[in-house]
C-alpha cells in the first residue's frame, strides 16, 4: 500500500508490516491484558494479504485482510509514523 | 482623431489578475473564476465572474473591482460583469454511490455543551445560505431531542418513494429530522449504537438530491452521533457554537479537539447569546459576559465567525417555525446570522481546496 501525503512525501507499506501494526483491541490487547499479536510469532499468508482499504471519514483507513480480519482503524498520524521512511 | 484599439482578452485577464481572493489567497484568474470572456470590436467587455459560493462575503467588492479595473483599460467602452456562483465539490468522495452522492459540501454545527443554541444557529445558517441562492439541506442529527421540525414549522411525515425517504421541504430548505420520522411526544429511547445507525440511515436512505450545502445539526457531546458522522462522511468542516461564559467555552474547546483528532477542519467559533438589548431602557446587557468565544478562538488558533445577540424575536420566531433571517431580515439577529453564514461559506470554500492523503493499494 502506498500513501501520497498532502506535503508531497510518499510512504510505502507491506501487508505484513500493516498486519503486525494492527491497532485494534483484539490484536493490541486491552485493559492490561496482552493482545493476540503479543502471543503469536507467525501469521499465515492470508493474514498478511491486504484485501481492501476503506477510508474512515477523513482521519483514518480501515484495512481488511484476506483472512477476514478488518477491525483495525489506522489513523493518518499513526500511518505516517509507521512509514518513517517517508520519501520526499 | 487617433483611434484607440480595443484590448485583447489577455490584457483584460492581466488586469483582473490583480484581484486577490482574500480567503483563498490567490488571484481570481488563477482560481479560474473568470469565464466566458468576450471583447466586442466596439470595446465592450463582458465576462462571467464565478464565485465559489453565492454567500461570498466580498461578492460586491469583487464586482466593483472588476468593473473599475477593466473600465480603466484604454479602448474599453463598456463592462458587463455577470456574477454567478458554483460551489466546489468537497475534496474527497470515498464511495460516491452510497453516501450523499449529490451533496457538494457538508457542514456540521456542534457545541459540546447543550442549550447554547446549536439548532437555532444551524437553522438560520441554512436559511441564510439559501437566501444567498444556494441549494441547502438541513439534517437534524439530534436523535433524542430533535428541534428542527418545530423551528422550521414542518411537522409533516416524510413520503417514501422507491424505498427512500423524501426530505421535507420548508422555507426553500430540504429537511430531515427524527422528529419528522417519529412525530408526537413519544421519546426515542436508544442506546448508543442505534444512534449511529439512525444517523447513517438519514444520510443513506434519504433522497437529498443535489445540494450545495448540507448543514448537519449535531447533538451535544463528543460521542456516538459526532463519531458516526465523522466516520461516515467526509465533513468539509465544523462550526462550533458556544455562549460567552467559561462553562460553555471550556466544553466547546473539547468538542473542537475531538474534531481535530478526527481530522475535520474547524471552520471557526460562533458566539451565541452574546448580548441583550433591553426593550425598556435600550441598554445593552452582556448577561453571560463578553468575548469569551473570541478569546477562545484566538487561543486555539481558529477563526472567530461572529456573535449573535439574545433577541426575543429569534426565540419567538423559532417557536413559530420561521427562522429569523426570513421573518425579520433587518433585525440585528438576522444580520448577525447573515454575516456568520458568509463567513462559514468562505471558510468552506477554503477547505474545498485542501488536499488529503491519496491511498493506493496494489
Amino acid at each position: 500500500m502506498d500513501i501520497a501525503w498532502e506535503d508531497g512525501k510518499q510512504s510505502t507499506y507491506t501487508g505484513e508490516q500493516l498486519r503486525w501494526a494492527c491497532p485494534c483491541a483484539e490484536c493490541r490487547g486491552e485493559g492490561g491484558a496482552p493482545g493476540r499479536l503479543a502471543r503469536l510469532h507467525a501469521l499465515s499468508a492470508d493474514e498478511l494479504r491486504i484485501k481492501d482499504v476503506t477510508l474512515v471519514g477523513q482521519y483514518a483507513v480501515q484495512i481488511a485482510f484476506d483472512s477476514g480480519h478488518a477491525t483495525g482503524i489506522y489513523t493518518f498520524p499513526y500511518l505516517r509514523g509507521l512509514g518513517a521512511a517517508a520519501k520526499p | 482623431m487617433p483611434t484607440v484599439s480595443v484590448p485583447s482578452s489577455q490584457q483584460v485577464l492581466d488586469v483582473l489578475g490583480h484581484i486577490q481572493d482574500p480567503d483563498l489567497g490567490r488571484d481570481v484568474v488563477t482560481l479560474g473564476m473568470i469565464k466566458e470572456l468576450e471583447v466586442s470590436p466596439q470595446g465592450k467587455v463582458s465576462f462571467t465572474f464565478e464565485l465559489t459560493t453565492p454567500a461570498c462575503p466580498v461578492r460586491d467588492r469583487f464586482k466593483t473591482q472588476a468593473q473599475d479595473l477593466v473600465g480603466d483599460l484604454p479602448g474599453v467602452t463598456g463592462v458587463e460583469v455577470r456574477m454567478t456562483a458554483n460551489v466546489r465539490q468537497s475534496f474527497m468522495r470515498p464511495k460516491p454511490s452510497e453516501i450523499l452522492p449529490g451533496v457538494k459540501q457538508t457542514i456540521a454545527v456542534a457545541s459540546g455543551k447543550g442549550g447554547v443554541g446549536k439548532s437555532t444557529v444551524a437553522v438560520n445558517l441554512a436559511a441564510a445560505l439559501r437566501r444567498s441562492g444556494a441549494e441547502v439541506g438541513l439534517l437534524d442529527a439530534d436523535i433524542y431531542g430533535p428541534s428542527v421540525p418545530a423551528m422550521t414549522g414542518s411537522r409533516s411525515v416524510p413520503e417514501q418513494v422507491n424505498g427512500r425517504l423524501k426530505p421535507i421541504e420548508a422555507h426553500g430548505l430540504k429537511l430531515m429530522s427524527f422528529g419528522h420520522i417519529y412525530p408526537g411526544d413519544q421519546a426515542t429511547i436508544y442506546r448508543g449504537p442505534m444512534v449511529g445507525k439512525a444517523i447513517e440511515a438519514m444520510m443513506v436512505q434519504v433522497d437529498w438530491g443535489r445540494l450545495d450545502y448540507l448543514v448537519i445539526d449535531l447533538p451535544p457531546g463528543t460521542g456516538d452521533a459526532s463519531l458516526t458522522l465523522a466516520q461516515a462522511v467526509p465533513l468539509t468542516g465544523v462550526a462550533i457554537v458556544c455562549t460567552p461564559q467559561d462553562v460553555a467555552t471550556d466544553i466547546a474547546i473539547k468538542a473542537l479537539q475531538m474534531f481535530r483528532k478526527l481530522n475535520v477542519p474547524a471552520l471557526g467559533l460562533i458566539e451565541n447569546m452574546s448580548w441583550y438589548v433591553c426593550s425598556e431602557c435600550g441598554h445593552r446587557h452582556e448577561i453571560f459576559g463578553h468575548g469569551g468565544a473570541e478569546a477562545a478562538a484566538a487561543r486555539l488558533g481558529v477563526p472567530f465567525l461572529g456573535a449573535i445577540p439574545l433577541e426575543d424575536g429569534i426565540r419567538a420566531d423559532s417557536d413559530k417555525g420561521t427562522p429569523v433571517v426570513i421573518s425579520r431580515p433587518d433585525s440585528a439577529g438576522a444580520k448577525a446570522f447573515e454575516h456568520i453564514a458568509s463567513q462559514v461559506a468562505a471558510r468552506t470554500s477554503i477547505q474545498s481546496f485542501r488536499q488529503l492523503p491519496v491511498i493506493n493499494v496494489h
